[in-house]
């Protein structure tokens, strides 16, 4: 019956034909009528409600009766409408005028009888039958185009298809090859299920609904720390590629952790609910912020799969659909069982709550043979060191004289040469004065005083360092060599390193007279930092990958890594000693700002009893038992070779545990009581006590006891609810032309878009909703002849159809801000494809982070192929999202996004043609277009970014810019090696500078066009 | 240089354009806006607000009646106790308003100036509050209210965005983080979003040439970018390659216009001298010179952002600290506009997320605090010499005349010439607004 009404509707004006409540009279009463006549009692005037048949036929309490059916003339309603005094509806003061056109339409309504009908998204999926042998999406767009008069466009040419199919379900544009072998065989369903089998599809598609679910890599509150959250994304990534069920999908994010005897991966799915931003800024209220992270997944789940608008309820019964508070609260209590505090530690042990470590099987052995071993070589040092309790008994009497004398003091050298090997500038402050900053239990403290032997480094910041020291010890005998990492306010991170979070010395060796001094043991001060990736043994272990430091963030003041000397060493009135620090860490700058070199002549100093700050009196309480214990073994000459063993096993230990990745899980506890919050006033406790509950008017759960995340996650993909299946198929369409079947993607509720073809929208939903298989929902948009029409636009349709709503072509549009990236990375050559992992740090311009605090943030890029990545590994920091991404639209994913805006800035230019990344791609795309050895480099370039050859003018264009290029570059070399030498791979030597800078200009002009960037 | 021919095409004004609100909802008294942030939350105890009864009640308990049931950051559970204002205050100007003695440049202006003493916010907390006071909302994805603006209003600049951010960093204590949030378009397209403008580095990301190009060339290639795709435009007639040529033209205009602009040697040694001003050093008075600079070329909003202000310890000195930096310069701005003739038609604003607890913290600290602080507003339409609202005796709340932030956003869009229930974006079925769904007009400080 709607499908008859529905052509018959498009066959003539649609002023005449019978108005349809929903489609008609709705969006106008929704947009004008509902806020003070609609569902929210606390707004509604009067006592009028429109949205309702009985309600608005009753005749209200000042005996007006707002509709009467079939006569309009004595409607109140009509009469307000039509007003032209101050009675007229709705108000001046609403700022909402009726046209003409909809004046008429209400009264149309009305004379017909005011017929109500139920909103659309809310009634059940219909199946509308399709003539067998035609493709559904065809056969309704077409039959639209016929009512309207109009004809579909001609499929689109093979090169155009192969770029727009290829961009859409990969990301990445069609190789030549690719392109050549579709334009001579046009087998289109082969290319389909060739791109739709690689991992690539899985990263086009994740993309969106990472946006949706706000993934992202940092907590987005305050000071917006780094989260384990990738091994999610990397679920979704899977579930793509492996075409996992829509359902499983869903019940797997909502509730995987309540998933009897649930994997690793289904916890790891479950992290969906852990997405929200957080907090771990002192002073927060709890509750607040436990209600701020309830609200965040109420709204998030509400438009995610019911298209919903539940946000809305939050503060007050919904304005315009029938949704009330209480749903809100209702939808916020299925989660109420999730472990969590209101402040999210980002430091230490505890930080971000439930975490699930994720091993590989090698991971695993490893690490229970570790365990064994270190569990044998600790019973070894106890078993020993139980012998030795009178020893230490009396040691810890004499240690203690020792120290009130003074005599485990360590020995600040003062040096007399300092220099770096990468050119850092070093400068020694013996008597001179330095400001000395620090802070002490959170508050900062600050003195002037002589340096001490300290030693500053300042100017250039590379990313690696090796800084050698020299100083003359004088006459003494000495036992350990310390150095002392100094902290300063102005450094980020733990406030020690020059650009890094952290510091890390990868090796430290020493020589005197030629000789090397060998070391057999490394400790460090604050032995309770956790920072056991980076072990002190590390630093003498002699491989230069791993190293000593600080993994932070965390509390720290200077630290101090303490390194015994194997035999002890004996200086006369002269001798020098160099100590050379190896910063050669993969985190880039994980640099040394400030230390000192010391040595102990003690018969071993603890490397706690390092000078300290004035503030933090040095050990009055002597030291913890731990600690204790730890000292004694590290001085105790008997239990050498067993620490070292201990300590040897630990630190292998630790470095493979910190290898290990975690991945933020839900684990569920005794719900926390959820009440109604009058105006979403965390304060007000008097609200009433809800229970889980979908919302009202979409139906009810039977449950034998409290519903869970799970029996909504099953509701969510049942038959009881017909949104999710509407709603996601809207999004994927969007995904294929640009805009959605119902343009607010967010919104099918009442103020939410009618569908352009609902018939369509619900055929497709109930074909997805059979299998939910994501891979057939997209295979059969893109196999459609919809999909694959040309998008070049027709007169005729420029003006009947300015934004493409009845899609008698395809559409044009930029792509999205990762594949910018990926275009002109794979374009280039320069792009390394690894599916999934830790995410990526690309290059990112120095100081973008410089408004970051807790700690304090300098950018470390990654390196090698990390570089190079896609742009969906990039790191995904939420409040200072990568500018590139920023530029091109990608939202910061502080909230749930599922209709990304396009916008065409100058700053998107400025991005694509100076950015380093962009630089380089060109460099490294001429390189590979002058060594192709066959083609003309120029066509060769041009054919690899834009699927075609140039046509003679945009040749012409092009060997112009090349000649101009060619002329600056030789006149001046310099600035070719500049120009050629941006962005960290190597540069190939067998191409002239001038020339591959010349044909780089060429190729920069080639990833900046237009078309580069535009799918169409 | 004769910029690639294509100016004739389109409009120059591609950042923000025309504005939707055209024409205005009323006549404008402001054309534009500076804010002069004060991010951390400064003491309206030691700025704006003298409270004697404070000073006299200082190491006593703060009376119940004043706390009970309230938001408290980080004295919850803690003793409460009344920390009197650590300067004393003085009259200043033929208004007689009072500021604190920190402050005597201010003071200097006292009579162009309107102290708002009413504020209340709504977010205890830095990050919310900010969000709060920039969007209106607290759910992050809102327009800023540079955003709002430059959308409903369009931009004047021929080169440069129309929204631009300044930060600067203070001496001594936390400088808590500022998201980029705070700035952003939201749910606007990106061209409305904020433009951060750096004084160290790039001073707008990725604004200079690649190594090893010369104007020249960097010239020749975008000329060539544009001829390919005007090429492809008159084949595809697709409106965005149009824009996007624009584009293009656009953003080398600002490789040049950006780094004159920041370039202030120039500037003569007394103007200078006036705000404080070191040339690249980054500091808040450059940027309050570099504003008067925007606000000439015809930018619409710009935000300066000074951090620093989150006294929770050692408050004593570090508002002295704070007043060091801000005094001279915001006076130095508001004269050195006056003179210029342009404080008439710019709006400065001058104030924080929140403002401080009259209790004691650690001792010697405030704690953040909502219920009532102190606003800074001058020009554009503002009357000049005036105080408004007020706290009660404490400096606890504000009892007379409350302004929320709402409040102060309504009046803002309302000088700008905008009515701010009809600023409004289609989101999530709601006509989304700078003010959700309060806001009113202050009109009793207006001229």
């Amino acid at each position: 019956m709607r499908w008859t009404l529905f052509c018959l509707l498009l066959a003539a004006p649609l002023i005449q034909a019978e108005v349809s409540f929903n489609r008609d009279i709705r969006p106008i009463m929704a947009d004008t009528c509902f806020r003070c006549h609609g569902p929210d009692k606390n707004a509604r005037m009067m006592g009028l409600r429109l949205d309702i048949r009985d309600e608005a036929l009753k005749t209200t309490k000042s005996g007006v009766t707002p509709i009467i059916p079939g006569d309009p003339d004595h409607s109140a309603i009509i009469e307000r409408v039509f007003a032209t005094d101050r009675k007229v509806m709705p108000p001046a003061s609403a700022h909402k005028e009726l046209t003409a056109a909809q004046k008429a339409t209400i009264r149309q309504w009305v004379a017909e009888g005011a017929k109500y009908e139920g909103h659309w998204a809310y009634q059940p999926i219909q199946r509308y039958e399709v003539p067998a042998g035609q493709n559904p999406i065809d056969y309704f767009i077409q039959a639209r185009l016929v009512k309207e008069g109009l004809k579909p466009s001609p499929e689109a040419d093979r090169r155009t298809l192969i770029r727009r199919v290829t961009l859409d379900l990969t990301g990445l544009p069609p190789t030549p090859g690719e392109v050549d072998a579709f334009v001579k065989d046009g087998n289109y369903e082969r290319v389909v299920d060739r791109l739709m089998a690689s991992p690539r599809y899985a990263e086009m598609q994740a993309l969106h609904w990472l946006d949706a679910v706000r993934y992202a890599d940092t907590c987005g509150f305050h000071g917006d720390n780094v989260f384990p959250a990738w091994p999610y994304r990397d679920y979704v990534l899977r579930a793509f590629r492996d075409n996992m069920p829509f359902d499983r999908f869903t019940r797997e994010q909502i509730g995987g952790d309540l998933i009897p005897n649930a994997t690793p991966d289904q916890k790891v799915a479950s992290a969906y609910n852990r997405m929200n931003r957080t907090s771990a800024e002192g002073g927060l209220q709890p509750k607040e912020y436990l209600a701020k992270y309830a609200a965040d997944r109420a709204r998030t789940t509400s438009v995610v799969w019911l298209g919903s608008t539940l946000g809305c309820a939050e503060c007050h019964d919904h304005k315009f659909d029938p949704i009330l508070s209480r749903d809100f609260y209702s939808m916020e209590a299925f989660f109420a069982d999730i472990k969590e505090n209101g402040l999210v530690s980002d430091r230490g042990s505890k930080a971000w709550g439930s975490l699930l470590a994720l091993p590989t099987d090698a991971q695993r052995i490893k690490q229970k043979d570790l365990e064994k071993r270190l569990e044998v070589a600790k019973k070894a040092l106890d078993d020993k060191a139980a012998t030795m309790t009178a020893k230490e008994q009396q040691w810890e009497k004499d240690v203690l004289v020792a120290y009130n004398a003074g005599k485990l003091n360590w020995k600040d050298q003062r040096p007399f040469a300092a220099h770096s090997q990468n050119g850092a500038k070093l400068t020694i402050y013996n008597d001179e004065l330095v400001d000395f900053t620090y802070y002490d239990g959170g508050t900062q403290l600050g003195e002037r005083k002589p340096g001490g032997g300290v030693v500053i480094a300042s100017g250039p910041n590379p990313d690696n360092e090796t800084y050698t020291v020299s100083f003359k010890p004088g006459e003494g005998t000495w036992t350990a060599l310390g150095v002392h990492i100094v902290q300063e306010d102005s450094l980020p991170g733990e406030r020690l390193a020059r650009g890094a979070d952290r510091v890390i010395v990868t090796e430290v060796d020493a020589e005197m007279g030629g000789r090397n001094l060998k070391f057999v043991l490394a400790t460090q001060s604050n032995k309770t930092d956790l920072s056991p990736d980076v072990p002190a043994m590390a630093a003498i272990d002699g491989d230069p990958k791993t190293g000593w430091g600080i993994s932070g963030p965390g509390d720290n003041n200077d630290i101090m890594l303490a390194l015994r000397l194997a035999e002890k060493l004996h200086t006369e009135r002269d001798s020098v000693i160099t100590v050379r620090l190896h910063q050669d860490a993969d985190i880039r700058r994980a640099t040394i700002g400030r230390f000192r070199i010391a040595l102990s002549d003690a018969e071993y100093s603890w490397p706690s009893f390092e000078k300290r700050p004035k503030s933090e009196s040095p050990n009055t309480g002597y030291l913890d038992t731990k600690e204790k214990k730890a000292y004694f073994e590290w001085m105790t000459p008997e239990l050498q070779p067993l620490v070292v063993e201990v300590t040897k096993l630990e630190a292998d230990l630790a470095i493979l545990e910190a290898a290990i990745p975690k991945s933020v899980i839900t684990e569920a506890t005794e719900p926390r009581e959820m009440r109604i919050l009058a105006r979403g006033n965390f304060l007000d406790e008097s609200g009433p006590i809800v229970q889980p509950a979908v919302p009202v008017f979409l139906g009810k759960l039977e449950t034998p006891g409290r519903a869970t995340r799970l029996d909504l996650a099953n509701w969510l993909v049942s038959d009881k609810n017909p949104l999710t299946a509407r709603v996601y198929v809207n999004r994927v369409w969007r995904q294929f032309f640009g805009i959605g079947i119902v343009k607010t993607l967010d919104d099918v509720g009442s103020q939410g878009e009618w569908p352009k073809h609902p018939e369509l929208l619900d055929w497709l939903a109930s074909e997805f909703k059979r299998d939910w298989d994501m891979k057939h929902l997209v295979r059969t948009i893109v196999m459609s002849a919809t999909y694959r029409q040309s998008s070049a636009v027709r007169p005729e349709l420029e003006e009947r159809d300015p934004d493409n709503r009845l899609i008698a072509r395809q559409s044009r549009y930029r792509v999205d801000a990762e594949e910018v990236r990926d275009i002109e990375l794979a374009v280039s050559g320069l792009l390394v494809e690894k599916f999934g992992g830790p995410s990526v740090k690309p290059y990112q311009p120095d100081g973008y982070l410089a408004t970051l605090n807790f700690p304090k943030r300098e950018y470390a890029a990654s390196r090698g192929d990390d570089l190079y990545r896609r742009g969906i590994y990039t790191l995904w920091q939420r409040t200072f999202l990568h500018p590139s991404l920023l530029n091109f639209d990608a939202p910061s994913r502080e909230e749930c996004t599922v209709n990304r805006v396009n916008s065409n800035t100058p700053l998107q230019a400025l991005d694509l043609l100076n950015d380093h990344i962009y630089v380089e791609s060109a460099r490294y795309f001429a390189l590979n277009a002058l060594k192709n050895g066959k083609i003309d480099p120029i066509d060769w370039a041009f054919e690899h970014a834009l699927s075609r050859e140039p046509a003679k003018d945009e040749r012409t264009v092009l060997l112009g810019l090349y000649k101009e290029a060619l002329n600056e570059f030789r006149a001046d070399p310099k600035a070719a090696s500049e120009f050629i030498h941006t962005g960290e791979k190597p540069v190939d030597p067998s191409v002239k500078a001038s020339d591959l800078a010349a044909m780089t200009t060429v190729t920069r002009a080639i990833l900046n066009l237009h078309e580069t960037i535009t799918r169409n | 240089m004769g910029l690639l021919g294509l100016n004739s095409l389109l409009s120059p004004r591609l950042f923000g354009a025309s504005g939707v609100v055209n024409p205005l909802h009323h006549p404008a008294k402001a054309k534009r806006v500076i804010y002069l942030y004060q991010a951390g939350g400064p003491s309206h105890l030691e700025t704006f607000d003298y409270k004697p009864k404070l000073a006299a009640m200082d190491g006593q308990g703060m009376p119940e009646s004043f706390t009970k049931g309230q938001q408290i950051a980080q004295l919850q559970g803690k003793e409460l106790k009344c920390f009197g204002p650590q300067y004393g205050f003085k009259v200043f100007g033929k208004s007689q308003q009072q500021i604190c003695e920190l402050f005597p440049h201010i003071g200097s202006v006292a009579d162009e100036v309107c102290i708002i003493r009413s504020m209340q916010g709504e977010q205890i907390n830095h990050d919310p509050a900010h969000t709060l006071m920039n969007t209106g909302s607290i759910i992050a994805g809102r327009p800023s209210m540079g955003s709002w603006i430059l959308y409903g209003l369009g931009s004047e600049a021929e080169d440069l965005p129309g929204f631009v951010v300044l930060l600067s960093s203070g001496r001594g204590g936390q400088n808590q983080p500022i998201a980029a949030r705070q700035w952003s378009a939201g749910l606007l397209p990106s061209k409305f979003q904020g433009v951060k403008f750096n004084s160290a580095g790039d001073p707008v990301l990725y604004i200079h040439n690649p190594p090893g190009v010369s104007t020249k060339l960097q010239h020749d290639s975008i000329e060539a970018i544009n001829s390919l795709n005007k090429i492809e435009d008159s084949s595809v007639h697709d409106p965005e390659i149009a824009t996007r040529i624009a584009q293009y033209e656009m953003a080398f205009k600002m490789q040049s216009s950006v780094p004159g602009l920041m370039d202030m040697s120039k500037e003569p040694q007394s103007v200078l001298d006036a705000y404080g001003a070191h040339p690249g050093d980054g500091s808040f008075a450059s940027n309050c010179l570099l504003a008067r600079r925007l606000a000439e070329k015809g930018v619409r909003f710009i935000q300066l952002y000074h951090r620093d202000w989150d006294h929770h310890t050692g408050l004593k000195t570090n508002v002295a600290l704070k007043a060091e930096e801000v005094d001279r310069a915001t006076a130095a701005l508001i004269t050195d506009l006056k003179h210029r003739g342009m404080l008439d038609d710019t709006l400065v604003v001058w104030g924080g997320e929140f403002g401080r607890t009259p209790m004691s913290q650690s001792g010697d600290g405030r704690d953040h605090h909502i219920k009532g602080f102190s606003f800074m507003v001058a020009g554009g339409g503002v009357k000049g010499g005036l105080s408004y609202g007020a706290t009660d005796e404490l400096g606890y709340a504000a009892v007379e005349n409350p302004v929320a932030v709402a409040d102060f956003h309504a009046t803002m869009l309302h000088l700008l010439g905008i009515d701010h229930k009809r600023l409004t974006v289609k989101f999530q079925g709601l006509d989304a607004r700078l003010t959700g769904i309060s806001g009113s007009v202050i009109r009793d400080i207006l001229t």
